[in-house]
């Protein structure tokens, strides 16, 4: 399950191999040849099939995992349905992963999707003994493929293209389950593997290791559990020795589990071991208590309508029957399961700088890379924040609250900060992390989400650069502000008022669901800008005219608001990228719909009437 | 016929092409609903019990909402 980059890493072997297998049997054993080719496609099929529910990745899936696990229950009926529908354990675990590192869901949440998904890899030996066994496979395999060729001529969207790799991916699957069938069928007549059948405990053991030794080599158990239906259903194996070999299935998994985790991060990690417990656990009860199960499928197999001499779709019954049972037994126990999981492999060292979700697990995915790189950027501007409201002499709480801003400009800090070595303890190198992150997650885009990373790119420059004009404005801001000329520091009060409510804006804007609201809000943050252009609105002049401030001031305010002009306009670019819902509405209008120069300068001039 | 032709025939009598255009609609539909009862609730409030400030804030909110439902059915006008 959790074992997606070791399984990547090793796909193309095993389909080799297994090709250079059916090769080499092809004239001597033919029927060994099938079965091996028949692996084979069915293997290319779940790829295709997992590729083509990536394409619903961008929205459909994480808005699911996301909404739906909020407790327990839901979320282990979440992993199970995903699972079942997407026929992919280790997608979902990917998913999983990375939500995890952005904390989109807690651990026991993703906990309980893994308990969950267990239940959903099963559906996978309901769809093999139902309909792979029943009906002659390879006659719906063929329309499928051709559907799945024929939709990415017609329909260029991504959706459609996942649709299509969805139809052809069912349709190498139902032919690769036809071959192997074919050739159980015709290797009976051969070789009798059923000679070899086992009875007793002796018997669970061997099938079980020969069940967990067959997943770890092909490392999908998955395709286990299809060749155990297939050789099943043509009485090449004993029934008994079949409930063994998928418990074997199952056993075996954690292996590649465990392997999976020693290139995933910290969550992978923990979720390999909750699996690895959870797997042991379920393998355990199920050896032990392997005849009262039997007789328990039985029971439920006439109430269902199974046939009693059905053995496949009892088979995939029991398969069923004891995940859920595991499941059931470890549950209670999730609490302090995922208490003991915090324990392991914290993080040392964490430090506001260094990077908080950027790690190579959510690279599998375009989505799940483009969600970690809007959560480290957020996690930038947060830094950034910090540092530019402490810059310009504003208390952080007091700006996050409902304090009237004139109050909020009235009190100070009794300290200042100095900018530029906070710049390089938290901006410097997590801007650099995320620029080289965001180069990495480019190589595996497509060109939509490539416009969507080169946006938040320049969100991250927008950052930086917002953070170096408040450098450049916090010298003579401190100066004017705590300086006896009135006039000066009204001017310089009015800048930091302006960027108070500026950032208190951007913080309604991220926190808020209502599309209305934040196009209010960015509207009206692009009006006030124009504050700052004091040389157009007469204050300048006024002030000079006046002989309000001196030479000295008046140069120095011309330039710090051009800083201030140029703080805002960042700001605001940067929270129309990064605030605005990648699937909400908005998005998708705010190109149309949002103010633009000649807007403002419309309604400045209607206000000035 | 060319194989291109052909597809874009195809695409054209299913109608293939209005998917995108059909979940923009509904978005900006969606979108002028609640800028238009934004509005509504903006236009009832007593101006008369407003400071200077309040109202200053409340004209300029009105303009800017009522801008955006201006363009708003622009864009939805374009699309019928």
């Amino acid at each position: 399950m959790l074992t997606h980059s070791v399984y990547k890493s090793l796909f193309t072997p095993i389909i080799i191999l297994l090709l250079v297998g059916a090769l080499f049997f092809l004239g001597l054993y033919p029927d060994i040849s099938m079965i091996l080719g028949g692996i084979a496609l069915f293997l290319l099929g779940m790829e295709y099939m997992e590729g083509g529910f990536k394409a619903f990745s961008g929205g459909l899936l994480e808005s699911v995992l996301e909404k739906f696990t909020n407790n327990t229950p839901k979320a282990i009926t979440t992993g199970f349905l995903a699972t079942a529908i997407v026929q992919s354990s280790s997608l979902i675990s990917i998913i999983v992963i990375s939500f995890l590192s952005a904390e989109l869901i807690t651990l026991t949440s993703a906990v309980g999707v893994i308990f969950g998904s267990n239940i959903g890899t099963t559906a996978t030996a309901w769809l093999v003994s139902v309909f792979g066994l029943k009906i002659k496979i390879s006659v719906y395999a063929m329309p499928m493929i051709v559907m799945g060729i024929l939709i990415p001529l017609f329909l260029k969207s991504n959706s459609w293209k996942g649709i299509a790799s969805i139809f052809i991916g069912l349709g190498v699957i139902f032919l690769g389950i036809g071959y192997m069938k074919e050739g159980f069928e015709t290797l009976k007549e051969g070789i009798d593997l059923a000679q070899y059948a086992m009875a007793g405990y002796t018997g669970i053991f061997v099938y079980v290791f020969v069940g967990s030794v067959a997943t770890v080599v092909i490392q999908s158990s998955s395709a286990t559990m299809a060749i155990i239906i297939t050789a099943l259903a043509t009485g090449q194996i004993d029934y008994a020795n079949a409930l063994a070999l998928a418990i074997g299935a199952n056993v075996g998994t954690t292996v590649t589990a465990v392997l999976g985790a020693l290139k995933s991060n910290e969550n992978g990690r923990r979720l390999a071991v909750a699996h690895f417990i959870f797997n042991i656990t379920t393998g355990i009860i199920a050896i032990v208590f392997i005849y009262q199960l039997a007789e328990l499928v039985d029971y439920l197999a006439v109430i269902v309508g199974i046939g009693i001499d059905n053995y496949t779709m009892k088979l995939a019954l029991f398969h069923t029957i004891f995940n859920i049972i595991g499941v059931l037994a470890v549950s209670p126990f999730i609490t302090v399961l995922v208490k003991f999981l915090n324990t392991l492999f914290v993080p040392k060292g964490l430090s506001k700088g260094k990077p908080k979700y950027l790690d190579d697990s959510v690279l599998a995915l375009p989505s799940t890379a483009l969600s970690a790189i809007i959560m480290e950027t957020k996690h930038l501007y947060e830094n950034a924040f910090d540092i530019i409201t402490h810059g310009l002499n504003l208390k952080k709480n007091n700006l996050l609250s409902s304090m009237e801003l004139d109050e909020v400009t009235r009190d100070l800090h009794t300290h200042t900060i100095d900018i530029d070595s906070f710049y390089n303890r938290w901006i410097k190198g997590l801007y650099g992390e995320i620029i080289d992150f965001s180069t990495k997650a480019q190589t595996n885009m497509s060109p939509e989400y490539i416009e969507e990373l080169y946006k938040l790119k320049l969100a991250n420059r927008d950052i930086v650069e917002a953070l170096k004009d408040t450098k450049h404005l916090q010298k003579n801001l401190l100066k004017y502000t705590s300086g006896r000329n009135e006039h000066i520091k009204e001017q310089y009060n009015d800048i930091r008022k302006g960027l108070a409510e500026l950032l208190r804006n951007i913080n309604t804007i991220a926190t808020t669901q209502e599309e209305d609201v934040i196009i209010l809000l960015l509207s009206k943050a692009k009006i006030h800008t124009e504050r700052y252009d004091i040389i157009t609105n007469g204050t300048l002049d006024k002030l000079i005219r006046k002989g309000l401030i001196t030479n000295q001031m008046a140069t120095s305010l011309m330039n710090d608001s051009d800083y201030a002009h140029s703080i805002s306009k960042n700001l605001i670019a940067m929270a129309e990228v990064l605030f605005i819902d990648i699937n909400s509405d908005l998005k998708k209008l705010h190109e149309d719909m949002g103010i633009n120069d000649e807007d403002v300068d419309n309604m400045l001039e209607k206000k000035d009437k | 016929m060319g194989i291109k032709k052909f597809i874009e025939s195809v695409k054209e009598s299913l109608g293939l092409d209005e998917f995108e255009k059909v979940g923009k609609k509904k978005s900006i539909k969606r979108l002028l609903e609640k800028l238009r009862s934004r509005k509504d609730i903006l236009d009832k409030v007593p101006k008369k019990k407003l400071s200077k400030k309040e109202k200053t804030e409340l004209k300029e909110e009105l303009a800017i909402i009522s801008l955006q439902i201006k363009k708003g059915e622009k864009i939805l006008d374009e699309f019928n």
